[in-house]
């Protein structure tokens, strides 16, 4: 276990340190210097899992962090910022020599947290504003930028010039993956991308080549910031997921226009496909009263909700009909043996399941043509009918 | 009034709405809702009417606490009708005292014939202590891994179907029709067409039968009668050989295969098993001049129908170029294809071969553009296949993709799950970890989250697999969780898939949460989803065992081992190392050593006993010294002595620390003898630590004179042997 405790607090100093963005390649010579350790960290590679939660924070970060400098660099067209930025720088020179001493790492974070704000916001901006206006900005810029690095360090021998407008041009790109995944060559060179190249051991540079520009927005923030900035996020790509050009072949008027259906006969293409449908969302039961619903629907139950006409179907009568047969006696007469034999018999057959309304009716009918074909020994008996 | 009268008679079938609301569990007694009823008081018995008198009693209870509650959680079910006149009209007549109640007569209300047990299934939870209901059979049979539970799921169904082909392969024999009312699923069913004359008729019948071969003879002995065959029959059955590829359906629907075919075919079989096998993997080929193609060619008049289902027959059995050349045909005789037609056609353009990513899509766009041209109405498929050919361009096609998603919402087509199944697929399938990953992933759970899902797509059932394959791979638990809720939305849940894919998104979803949620969580989550939702891989158990030794609740080791034993993973090397190096590793309190050290013995007894398998695995080093040292500080010292026997059994090397550990052992009893016992091992397998040993001996002990001397040789051998050594590569010089 103690091992792998002493593993995250080498890393925590270290991966924070780079989202400090305001000194733009202080944190390099920083980083180098703790390269060596972290290196040997970083290479147990199979131990990240331990890490748990925060692993994942700060991974996240050592990836990300390293454009966040490229952006600082656009920052200082402000001449305001300028200044304090310059001061800024040779305070952390003048902290980094401490760090050569003692190794801590911490002392740079109160000046360049400042920044983070400044930072953001033009960001925000840089990201609206054409694409040439900040390139000659920077221009004018590099040199003292890159005056000022190389005060820092000496081993940063790349041309900062030509770095920045590369990276100017790969925050304006679009973030196509495919053009960003080209880019990852050029970018290769670029400071940032030493950082990173330090700080992880394994190279990230292909990663973060390829990080769209919204998130470089995210990665700005903090722990704290982490809620808020993911809605943001959210908002952001929402746009670029349902926004953005389309095929435009078809028309939505066209589409949605009623045509008149033509009724033909499902061919076996259709059938086949809805039995395949049928298929997709197919699961195995649940539990009993799932497996009684397919016993219904295969035919094997009784139907519920169970009432006594369940299975029954008589052309849709109704129950009423079935055992309320007395309407159908209206021709008969009103009292005497007949009316007593014919009571007996829709008696009967209201109790009778077997038959149909109609077979029932007919039953009746049946009688009524029989007594009325008897009329004349009716009659002989004294026994009245109609 | 015969209404009235009814009131009275009838038992209401709305009242179970509310009953199911009412109880929780299903009434039935049985937790699982395995009860039956089977009311049947009318006079027709159907299957069983035992189980009357219990339903009628059940009712009766149920009116008495009915009647109690009425005012509460039924009040506003308009249509109860033992109650309507006293209790709910009063409250709408109460303004107007006249004193005569109007009787309110409820409109009957229709219920679908399962709507009853729906609502009784849906009050019936997952009962997570037990195997998934599918499963629930005799003790004995219930599997307990992955492997059993497909097995079991494979025997019933193979059973089932080995009933079914008995009663239609000999249909004579099942004839008695016991159910009253007929049951007709439970009857053979005929396949044998029944019109034995030369006819149209006869040839539709046997179009409808599915008999391909049957219907093509027909089809050639009537065009040699000379009788002409309507359009619409010719065009069923250039369906029905395009749709089947000019071969017979595939046997498993029907049965209806005679004993001699199959005879021969067995025989047929290992003629061209190969031949067979590749068919059968990629289903049916299109071959040149078949029997689609001469009766196509031999119709007189051809629709677009026609052309339409031999394109689409051609882009089934993957002859892309033929479909695409009758589609040039077909507009050349000024026909007009059909929106499937369009979308087989968009697959062919993707299938063919030899052709640059950038002329298939601009191939596809053209013919999107015919499509707008001709008032084609494209659908769901045509954008689903779009997206799912350019799933084949990899990076090229996500900018493509984008924009086919955003055109089919433009146009109002609501994507299906496949959609962005394949979408999902696009930006992560080929993506190499260390890379950036693109966020789409965010943008599409936005999108669907409390979505309803009904199926549309073939392949929407593989949506939560990928997702939940990308949350891993981004390892954003926070997403995971997001996806988990959708799929637990309403009946999103059936579209997890079959069994693998379902144990697919499961593995994937515990290793996330093993490996980035807490583990009182993460546990929480075990008992949750273990076994009642899947059985878990030796690796999910490993990635649980490391969540564990993260967050230093070792203890729980021994219960995961058993179950781990129960899952079937007795014989899993690497889980059984995992474990027993954590337990190993550290030293415990007294009591945790004991339940460590049973673990062990339990462990130690599959390496034993392995007659059942075929051969006695291999004892690795790493686990005998694991073992001995669970048993040394659990304090039995007879079992790690046996331990170290079997090191020279199995020509294993102890390590060192071991070897030290039982030095310390030997020590704290005071036994000399153990202690030379040690040196002696270690300088029989001539270890470097020998010698170090011995020196503690001679320290920590009070050895006799005897002693001494024998512990002087075994030094004086190890030394030896070095010097022999030496000397021998001095002799060599």
């Amino acid at each position: 276990m103690f091992p792998r405790v002493s593993a995250i607090l080498a890393l925590r100093p270290l991966s924070r340190f780079p989202s400090c963005s305001g000194g733009s390649e202080a944190p390099a010579a920083a980083i180098v210097l703790l390269g060596a350790p972290h290196g040997t960290v970083r290479t147990k590679n199979n131990a990240q899992r331990y890490f748990g939660t925060n692993n994942v924070i700060y991974s996240k970060k050592d990836e990300q962090s390293a454009p966040t400098p490229e952006i600082s660099k656009e920052t200082e067209s402000q001449e305001s910022v300028k200044e304090n930025r310059k001061k800024d720088l040779l305070g952390i020179i003048k902290g980094m020599k401490i760090e050569l001493s003692s190794v801590n790492v911490q002392t740079t974070r109160p000046s360049s947290r400042r920044h983070l704000k400044s930072v953001e916001a033009t960001i925000a901006r840089l990201q609206k504003a054409p694409e040439d206006v900040p390139e000659k900005r920077t221009k004018s810029l590099s040199p003292e930028l890159v005056a000022a690095a190389s005060a820092v360090a000496d081993f940063l021998p790349f041309d900062k010039q030509t770095t920045k407008s590369e990276l100017l041009r790969q925050l304006q790109q679009h973030e196509e993956v495919s053009n960003a995944q080209k880019d990852g060559e050029r970018a290769k060179i670029s400071v940032s991308n030493i950082i990173s190249d330090m700080k992880v051991a394994k190279s990230a540079t292909a990663r973060v080549s390829t990080r769209p520009v919204h998130q470089i927005q995210f990665d700005e923030g903090t722990d704290n910031y982490m809620g808020q900035e993911t809605d943001d996020l959210k908002k952001s790509l929402r746009k670029n997921m349902l926004k953005g050009k389309r095929l435009n072949i078809f028309d939505l008027k066209a589409v949605t226009e009623e045509a008149p259906e033509t009724e033909t006969a499902p061919s076996l293409w259709e059938v086949e496909f809805a039995k395949q449908l049928a298929t997709v969302n197919e699961q195995s039961l649940q539990n009993g009263f799932a497996e009684m619903i397919q016993w219904t629907s295969e035919g094997k139950l009784w139907e519920f909700p169970i009432n006594n006409e369940a299975g029954f179907d008589d052309d849709g009568s109704e129950f009423h009909e079935h055992v309320f047969l007395d309407k159908h006696l209206k021709d008969f007469p009103k009292q005497g043996p007949i009316r007593h034999f014919m009571e007996l018999v829709t008696c009967g057959l209201s109790k009778n399941p077997y038959l149909s309304v109609k077979q029932k009716i007919e039953h009746i009918e049946w009688f009524r043509n029989y007594f009325n074909e008897k009329q004349d020994i009716l009659k002989e008996s004294g026994i009245q009918f109609n | 009034m015969p209404c009235s009268l009814r009131q009275g008679m009838f038992f209401e079938p709305n009242i179970l709405q509310p009953i199911a609301e009412l109880f929780p569990a299903p009434p039935f007694g049985d937790p699982e809702g395995r009860g039956h009823a089977f009311p049947a008081w009318y006079a027709k018995p159907k299957m069983a009417a035992v189980a009357t008198t219990l339903w009628l009693r059940f009712r009766c209870k149920l009116c008495l606490t009915l009647r109690g509650q009425r005012a509460g959680p039924c009040g506003q079910t308009p249509s109860c009708r033992f109650y309507s006149g006293s209790a709910t009209v009063p409250k709408v007549e109460g303004a107007n005292v006249t004193g005569i109640e109007e009787v309110v007569i409820p409109k009957k209300k229709t219920w679908d014939k399962v709507a009853v047990l729906q609502a009784l299934a849906s009050t019936v939870n997952r009962d997570i202590t037990a195997a998934p209901y599918a499963f629930q059979d005799d003790p004995y049979l219930i599997p307990t891994s992955s492997v059993e539970s497909r097995s079991f799921l494979l025997a019933k169904k193979s059973g089932e179907n080995a009933a079914k082909f008995i009663i239609n392969s000999h249909p004579k024999y099942f004839q008695k029709d016991i159910a009253e009312p007929h049951i007709p699923c439970l009857m053979p069913e005929y396949f044998e067409p029944q019109i034995e004359d030369i006819s149209e008729a006869a040839l539709r019948e046997r179009i409808k039968l599915k008999k391909v071969k049957a219907s093509v003879d027909m089809f050639d002995q009537l065009l040699q009668a000379g009788t002409t065959i309507s359009l619409e029959t010719s065009n069923s059955l250039l369906d029905l050989l395009c749709y089947y590829g000019d071969k017979e359906p595939p046997a498993d629907y029907h049965f209806q295969k005679s004993e001699k075919s199959e005879e021969l075919e067995e025989a047929a079989e290992e003629n061209d098993e190969k031949s067979k096998k590749a068919d059968h993997q990629f289903g049916v080929t299109w071959r040149a001049k078949n029997n689609a193609e001469r009766i196509f060619a031999l119709m007189p008049e051809k629709n677009s129908h026609s052309y339409c289902t031999m394109i689409r027959g051609m882009v089934k059995h993957r002859a892309p170029v033929q479909a695409l050349n009758l589609y040039t045909e077909l507009l050349n005789n000024r026909l007009h294809a059909d929106v499937y037609t369009f979308n087989a056609l968009i697959e062919a353009t993707a299938l063919s071969v030899n052709k640059k990513l950038e002329d298939k899509w601009n191939n596809i766009l053209e013919l999107l553009k015919q499509m707008a041209a001709q008032k084609v109405k494209p659908n769901l498929q045509t954008f689903n296949t779009i997206l799912k050919c350019l799933r084949r361009f990899h990076v090229f096609g996500r900018l493509p993709a984008l924009q086919t998603f955003r055109e089919m919402k433009a146009i109002g087509i609501e994507p299906s799950l496949a959609t962005y199944h394949y979408i999902i697929q696009l930006f992560y399938h080929h993506e190499n970890p260390s890379k950036g990953s693109s966020l789409i992933i965010y943008d599409i759970m936005n999108e669907l989250t409390g979505q309803k899902f009904s199926p549309r797509d073939p392949d929407d059932d593989m949506f939560f697999q990928s997702a939940m394959r990308a949350c891993s791979f981004l390892r954003d638990l926070e997403l995971a969780y997001q996806v988990h809720g959708l799929l637990n939305t309403g009946d999103n849940w059936k579209f997890i898939g079959p069994d693998h894919r379902r144990n697919f998104y499961y593995s994937k979803f515990f290793s996330l949460l093993c490996l980035m949620e807490q583990i009182d969580v993460t546990l929480q989550w075990y008992k949750d989803l273990i076994p009642s939702v899947f059985f878990p891989h030796s690796q999910t158990l490993i990635d649980l065992l490391q969540a564990l030794d993260v967050a230093n609740r070792l203890e729980m080791i021994p219960q995961i081992w058993k179950d781990s034993k129960e899952y079937g993973h007795i014989f899993r090397n690497d889980l059984k190392e995992e474990i027993l190096m954590l337990m190993a590793r550290d030293q415990h309190p007294p009591e945790l050593q004991v339940a460590f050290a049973d673990c062990a013995a339990d462990i130690k007894s599959t390496y034993e006993s392995q007659d059942a398998r075929q051969i006695a695995p291999e004892w690795p080093a790493n686990c005998l010294n694991y073992i001995a040292v669970l048993f040394l500080r659990a304090g039995r010292m007879q079992e790690a002595w046996k331990m170290l026997g079997l090191f020279k059994k199995h020509n294993k090397i102890p390590g060192n620390e071991l070897l030290n550990e039982f030095m310390d052992s030997a020590k704290a009893s005071n036994s000399p003898a153990q202690a030379i016992e040690i040196v002696k091992l270690a300088s029989a397998f001539s270890l470097p630590v020998c010698e170090g040993l011995t020196q503690r001996v001679m320290a920590d002990f009070v050895i006799s004179q005897e002693q001494k001397e024998a512990l002087g040789n075994l030094t004086s051998l190890t030394s030896d042997s070095d010097s022999g050594s030496d000397s021998d590569s001095n002799e060599g010089k």
